[in-house]
């Protein structure tokens, strides 16, 4: 809201500089985002929090600075000079929902001519941000930008028998409003109406066709209060929101309503001539009552932290407008004022003392929560988990979970969360697979020709319920491309392969105590068929992993194959870190022996390694298969047909001894002999 | 009969008189080959040099043209062969020359690694360009090998960064759904449907009664009806706003919610642990102001600002000339709230925060458009 320092002045005396005003009413809670000079009068943009209505005016800021520098505010009289005959056989008011219009007070002014305002009028107005209209739509918008209290002004001419019935729309009722749109009402919203018709949405826009013109002669005034919840349904249904809703929907001052009524009828009168007829129409059916509050001395101390004097409490509610009673030494009584809806409650009487005690004299200390034992698994599996992935080269990325469903149905089955009110069609669900983010943050980099990459994302998936909130699973995907090593003067370049992905799940995976955890060759429906696989344990898939399928890498426009990698990361939550348990180091040396095997293609490396560890040797230190051929690869007659030839390289060594040959030897053999149920020959 | 023994002997000698035995004898030396090749693959050597002549000679006992095995075998085997043996001896030869291809040289030297380690004991691996690459030779002022690290997200890192001041302290951390319903987003932190307060936060619905959370202040609730009293908790966790994306507003971005709730906690606690959370994150030389602010879930409620980072408060474009810059709401936790999450306001009270991670990450490392930090682009990651 704009405010006008000179305005301001009429009601208090400021004593300092804008520059000191602005910081010293932001102190308050009135946040001044700027001001500006603007001839001699300078123009203050002030954000208003949605709690303070009565800030949303002149009078109600001047209130705020007459308490902050403990100055007078200017006492609101306005005298009348009435005339001719009552209002009242002019002109009626009735209510049919006091439950929505709790006040309705009208004036009737006669004989004024409608023109173009004085200078200094549309002055005051523009400089604030209003246009200028005519002298009677003017003043009513100065006195709301004066008092802060919305007015209407009827050319009372236009209202089929000079009657006002506030009353709800009946459904499929039509209004124009002032902005020319034609509006079709319903029964949640208040209208002002004529004996017949709709002449206003209630506290929101005037209609059109009672609008103040040329020709208008006698104007109805209202001034009234709307219960704020129905004002803002209306003004959200219809999408109007106006100077008016804006106020009303925050709360307005009730008794206001007829002093700001006063005091445009006297600006009518003074610029627009005509007469005042006599009295107020006031159709008040049933006065708010206003309960008072207790404020304890002793929580103002609890809440604020320390002793604030009886004086400064007192003089800081009273500045502000309410009715403070001490009461023996406890504390005190406190009436709030009319225009302060916003409090109700101790703590709301407690935060007004803190406002103007300034929170920077408040003092301050670091209270430590106690000392615990246990800290967070979560975030030390987290922490372990990055480090890995740090350390074998992948980059964090944060890509928002919000997908194209259709893109995210290319990679699960699992239906997404769609969100009713979406930005765009690209960001419409809360997706259910994490690899549709990942794919596409590959691709932004491959299309800035950024080929190497190695990424990770720890984020969620999320996935519809039957019944209670969606489903919300952790995931940590990981996504390649390119090279493991870029050709360098250093060495030959190695592009990523499987076993690249592989390895770094495995390092992952390691860190974790699974045991059972098996590799089955068989990965998600959107991995390449035969190289994509998924690593099990328990029963539950721990990881997927393989190459994109050629065709969904088409459809991105990807420029080469990409490597995807899914780990249920709530699944390791679950699962232990792995805990060092010391094993004492062997003094005695190693020995390895070298297989050279014949094996069946059928036969697959996992099912070899198994028969050799389910043998069980306390002396097998490690297995590691060397070199890997197929008969294709090898001369003809090397090695029969539909079988590779595998170098396995077995390390025995022994914690307790030397092993002698004949020792190795019988290991070996028992190897051979596990391995030979499988197919595996032994090459001579 | 060695395999050197048998290739100087004839056919004859060998008593191979039909096609059969021919192949037999030819699949022998065949074997002998691979299996020769084999053996120097599997040993492999620490040095280059040394590589070369393990290739050498393997490469001329089999291919030298005078002396070598195949070259015996045509002496021996092939030109003594009897005419009705020549056929089969002929098209065995050719497949064993084919089949001796891999023991050229250059093929032995890609086969054989190159082994780090010694396998002998005591043997002593200094060769003469060890710890140089073949290709750099002896220029030592080439660029180290480098193994690529990865890299940590910056919101990521100040998240971490934030969380280790709290927990410092003794917070613990908490966390909640994303997808919240509108119940702990909304009304049991005093915001009703009713209040124009609820406009403050543009809303992604995915129904009426479910939303994406448009902060983390949920998680105070639902940790109060977990935990109960005493509560120091903090609460990381991405949120979700109807904001159109530009450089300043991101439809997702990721807020820290911290809450202390206690018999004896005050404003003062309040403002103590923030001054001191906001010196130990952007350093000790800032300062601290904290204003009232509006928030239907605290009372008192505030705004903490700090002195620019940028100017040290004297002035500039980033605080708008006014040396301060607001990083976070915060307040005394309503009484309301701590109701609703089944808490005796009368005993206990609280003090609450909460703050934009990628706005913190954005003045740590003056970055200039929160976009960047959810695109992913390498050449952002790779600067943290």
């Amino acid at each position: 809201m704009k405010v006008s320092l000179n305005w301001l002045k009429e009601f208090v005396e400021i004593p300092v500089e804008p520059r000191r005003l602005k910081a010293d009413l932001i102190g308050v809670g009135l946040n001044v985002e700027s001001f500006a000079e603007a001839g001699d009068d300078c123009i203050f943009e002030i954000e208003v929090t949605t709690n303070r209505p009565d800030c949303l005016s002149h009078y109600g800021t001047a209130r705020e600075i007459a308490t902050l520098y403990r100055r007078r505010l200017k006492r609101l009289e306005f005298n009348l000079r009435e005339a001719g005959a009552p209002a009242s056989g002019e002109a009626s008011i009735e209510i049919l929902n006091p439950e929505l219009c709790t006040r309705y007070c009208g004036r009737v002014i006669k004989g004024v001519e409608v023109k173009p305002s004085p200078d200094w009028l549309k002055q005051r107005l523009e400089a604030i941000g209003q246009r200028p209209i005519n002298n009677v739509a003017d003043i009513t918008n100065y006195v709301l930008m004066e008092l802060g209290h919305p007015l209407h002004a009827f050319d009372l001419s236009r209202l089929e028998d000079h009657r006002i019935v506030v009353r709800r729309a009946q459904a499929g009722e039509q209004l124009r409003t002032l902005d020319g749109v034609d509006r079709t009402l319903g029964s949640n919203d208040l209208v002002i109406a004529d004996a017949v018709r709709p002449v206003a949405l209630a506290g929101v826009m005037g209609g059109e066709d009672s609008e103040i013109s040329s020709s208008t002669r006698t104007v109805l005034l209202e001034s009234a209060w709307f219960e704020p919840v129905s004002i803002r349904r209306t003004s959200k249904l219809h999408g109007m929101h106006t100077e008016a809703s804006h106020r009303f929907e925050r709360g307005a001052d009730i008794e206001m309503a007829p002093r700001a009524l006063d005091r445009a009828a006297g600006l009518i009168v003074q610029l627009a001539g005509g007469e005042i007829l006599r009295g107020v129409l006031d159709v008040y059916p049933a006065p708010r009552p206003r309960n008072p509050i207790v404020l304890r001395r002793s929580e103002v101390q609890r809440i604020m932290g320390t002793e604030v004097s009886w004086e400064e409490i007192e003089r800081s509610l009273r500045g502000l407008g309410f009715e403070v009673e001490r009461r023996g030494t406890d504390g005190w009584r406190v009436m709030p004022p009319s225009f302060r809806l916003d409090v109700s409650s101790e703590i709301d009487l407690i935060e007004e003392a803190a406002r103007h005690f300034g929170y920077n004299r408040l003092p301050s200390r670091v209270k430590p929560a106690p000392p615990r034992i246990i800290g967070s698994r979560a975030r030390e599996v987290e922490l372990r988990v990055s480090d890995i992935l740090v350390e074998i080269g992948y980059r964090e990325i944060i890509p928002s979970p919000m997908v194209d469903p259709e893109e995210n149905a290319r990679f699960t089955d699992r239906p997404p969360v769609v969100v009713a009110n979406p930005l765009s069609q690209d960001a419409s669900a809360m997706r259910s697979s994490a690899i549709p983010s990942m794919v596409r943050t590959l691709k932004w980099n491959l299309d800035r020709y950024r080929n190497d990459l190695s990424l990770s994302e720890l984020g969620k998936i999320y996935t519809t319920r039957a019944e209670g909130l969606p489903e919300e699973k952790r995931v940590l995907t990981l996504g390649s491309t390119g090279h493991r090593q870029p050709a360098s003067v250093h060495g030959e370049e190695k592009r990523l392969d499987f076993f690249d992905l592989k390895g770094d799940v495995e390092e992952l995976l390691g860190a974790f105590e699974m045991p059972g955890l098996t590799f089955e060759p068989s990965g998600g429906g959107y991995h390449e068929q035969g190289l994509g696989g998924r690593f099990v344990a328990g029963g539950a898939t721990v990881a997927l992993l393989g190459r994109l399928k050629e065709d969904l890498a088409r459809q991105y426009k990807l420029r080469q194959e990409v490597w995807l990698a899914e780990i249920d990361f709530d699944l390791l939550l679950k699962t232990p870190l792995r805990h060092p348990s010391f094993k004492p180091i062997s003094k005695f040396p190693p020995v390895e022996r070298d297989f050279s095997l014949i094996v069946p293609e059928t036969a697959t490396y996992s099912s070899l390694e198994a028969a050799v560890r389910g043998l069980g040797l306390e002396e097998t230190q490690s297995i590691l298969p060397v070199e890997r051929r197929r008969s294709e690869e090898l001369a003809a007659g090397t090695i029969p047909k539909g079988h590779v030839s595998l170098l396995l390289r077995i390390t025995f060594q022994s914690p307790t001894h030397t092993l002698a040959s004949e020792e190795v030897e019988a290991a070996s053999r028992r190897v051979v002999e596990a391995l030979e149920p499988l197919g595996v020959r032994i090459r001579t | 009969m060695t395999i050197d023994e048998k290739v100087r002997k004839t056919l004859k000698e060998l008593e191979a008189k039909t096609p059969d035995e021919v192949n037999n004898l030819f699949a022998g030396v065949i074997a002998a080959v691979e299996s020769e090749r084999q053996k120097l693959v599997t040993r492999g050597t620490a040095d280059e040099s040394e590589r070369e002549r393990l290739a050498k000679e393997l490469r001329d006992r089999w291919l030298a043209r005078k002396s070598g095995i195949i070259s015996s075998i045509d002496e021996c085997w092939l030109k003594t062969a009897p005419k009705e043996l020549k056929p089969a001896v002929g098209r065995a030869f050719n497949e064993l020359r084919k089949a001796s291809a891999v023991l050229e040289t250059n093929e032995l030297l890609k086969a054989i690694p190159l082994k780090r380690r010694g396998k002998r004991q005591g043997e002593l691996i200094f060769s003469a360009d060890a710890g140089t690459s073949k290709m750099g030779g002896r220029d030592l002022t080439l660029p180290g090998y480098r193994r690529p690290l990865g890299s940590v997200h910056p919101v990521t890192q100040v998240m971490r960064e934030i969380e280790d001041i709290f927990l410092g302290l003794g917070f613990s951390i908490e966390s909640g759904p994303e997808i919240e319903s509108v119940y702990y987003n909304f009304e049991a932190l005093n915001i009703p449907e009713s209040h124009p307060a609820r406009d403050d936060w543009d809303t992604l619905y995915v129904n009426s009664q479910v939303l994406l959370r448009t902060h983390t202040s949920p998680v105070q609730i639902r940790a109060m009806e977990k935990h109960g009293a005493p509560l120091y908790i903090i609460c990381p966790g991405k949120c979700y706003r109807h904001d159109n994306p530009d450089s300043t507003h991101a439809t997702m971005f990721h807020q820290v919610e911290g809450l202390a709730v206690d018999t004896d906690i005050s404003f003062a606690d309040l403002k103590g642990t923030l001054d001191f959370f906001a010196r130990k994150f952007f350093g000790e030389k800032i300062r601290t102001n904290f204003f009232p602010s509006f928030f239907p879930f605290t009372e008192p409620s505030g705004d903490l600002a700090i002195s620019c980072v940028f100017c040290e408060g004297k002035g500039c474009r980033v605080c708008k000339e006014s040396g301060w810059v607001e990083v976070m709401g915060c307040g005394m936790v309503h009484p309301e709230v701590l109701r609703h999450g089944g808490i005796d306001p009368g005993r206990y009270s609280g003090w609450a925060f909460g703050l934009g991670v990628e706005r913190f990450a954005m003045m740590k490392y003056d970055i200039n458009d929160i976009q960047l930090f959810h695109q992913g682009d390498a050449r952002f990651l790779e600067q943290f």
